[in-house]
């Protein structure tokens, strides 16, 4: 968490928009992981918004990321994820679908999974079908990381099969949580962001 | 990536531009040039990950 590495590079033939997709479901999966830190927090603080859907979000969780602290959001997301016996929410996909984890919906996202030739690291336990999980796998397809980046067919099969029947549902309920202050931050930029991803797929 | 380049293609790639998708781009793209925190192609080299707090909620979810 928190360390700047390399920058993407729009190489290998992805287009601009494309590759700001994928750092976008990047970045979602990274504060979804984990609390951000001191160094993410900074990062996002330093973000301009704009009028634009994702912009205006963007300039909320600015806002909202240059007043928070390390310690303040990491309660934050413990009240949110982990909590006593459970967090507020739950955020996999198949708890979300069906009110059980390990349901048909990750049997089907570890079908799609393997076609793909994505697998889960071996040190990772937690069930695929969590948010972040799937936002970094919607990263990886973009951009190559598991093989050939994926056509943009392939991108939206994904996406419609395995991100659209819940994660805008997720992510609205993340906005609304009592729990939520940096974190409705994130919930409205990814609420925007899956809206604009569904309409742009449904151009395709 | 063979059908990128056509017509439907610019009309969505226009379309992402106005949704305002750049308002993300300095700090995000210097931030999340990381690979995949959990999630690996077939057959890579794999890294350490640190085992998350979610993997207990999930035991007690799933009561194991």
């Amino acid at each position: 968490m928190g360390k700047a590495t390399a920058l993407l590079q729009s190489d290998d033939g992805i287009a601009e928009e494309d590759v700001l997709r994928a750092n976008l479901y990047r970045l979602l999966a990274h504060v979804l992981r984990d609390a951000p830190q001191q160094a993410d927090l900074d990062m996002f603080a330093a973000m301009g918004g704009d009028q634009t859907p994702i912009g205006e979000a963007v300039g909320a969780l600015a806002r909202i990321a240059s007043s928070t602290r390390p310690e303040t959001v990491e309660r934050e997301y413990h009240n949110l994820f982990i909590g006593l016996g459970r967090g507020e929410l739950v955020p996999y996909g198949s708890y979300y679908l069906t009110g059980f984890l390990n349901e048909k919906p990750l049997a089907r996202l570890r079908s799609d999974m393997s076609r793909l030739g994505i697998e889960r690291r071996a040190e990772v336990r937690e069930p695929e079908d969590h948010i972040a999980a799937e936002c970094e796998m919607m990263a990886g397809l973009i951009l190559g990381d598991f093989g050939e980046a994926a056509s943009l067919a392939e991108q939206r099969d994904f996406f419609k099969a395995h991100l659209a029947p819940w994660a805008r549902h997720f992510f609205t309920d993340l906005e609304g949580a009592r729990s939520s202050v940096f974190y409705a931050g994130v919930g409205r930029l990814g609420s925007a962001f899956m809206r604009v991803e569904d309409e742009a797929f449904a151009m395709l | 990536m063979s059908e990128k380049r056509d017509g439907t293609d610019n009309a969505r790639r226009d379309f992402l531009k106005l949704a305002g998708l750049t308002a993300v781009t300095g700090g995000a793209l210097a931030a999340t040039g990381e690979s995949a925190e959990a999630c690996a192609a077939h057959e890579k080299a794999q890294t350490s990950y640190k085992e998350s707090e979610h993997v207990k909620t999930y035991y007690k979810l799933a009561r194991f």
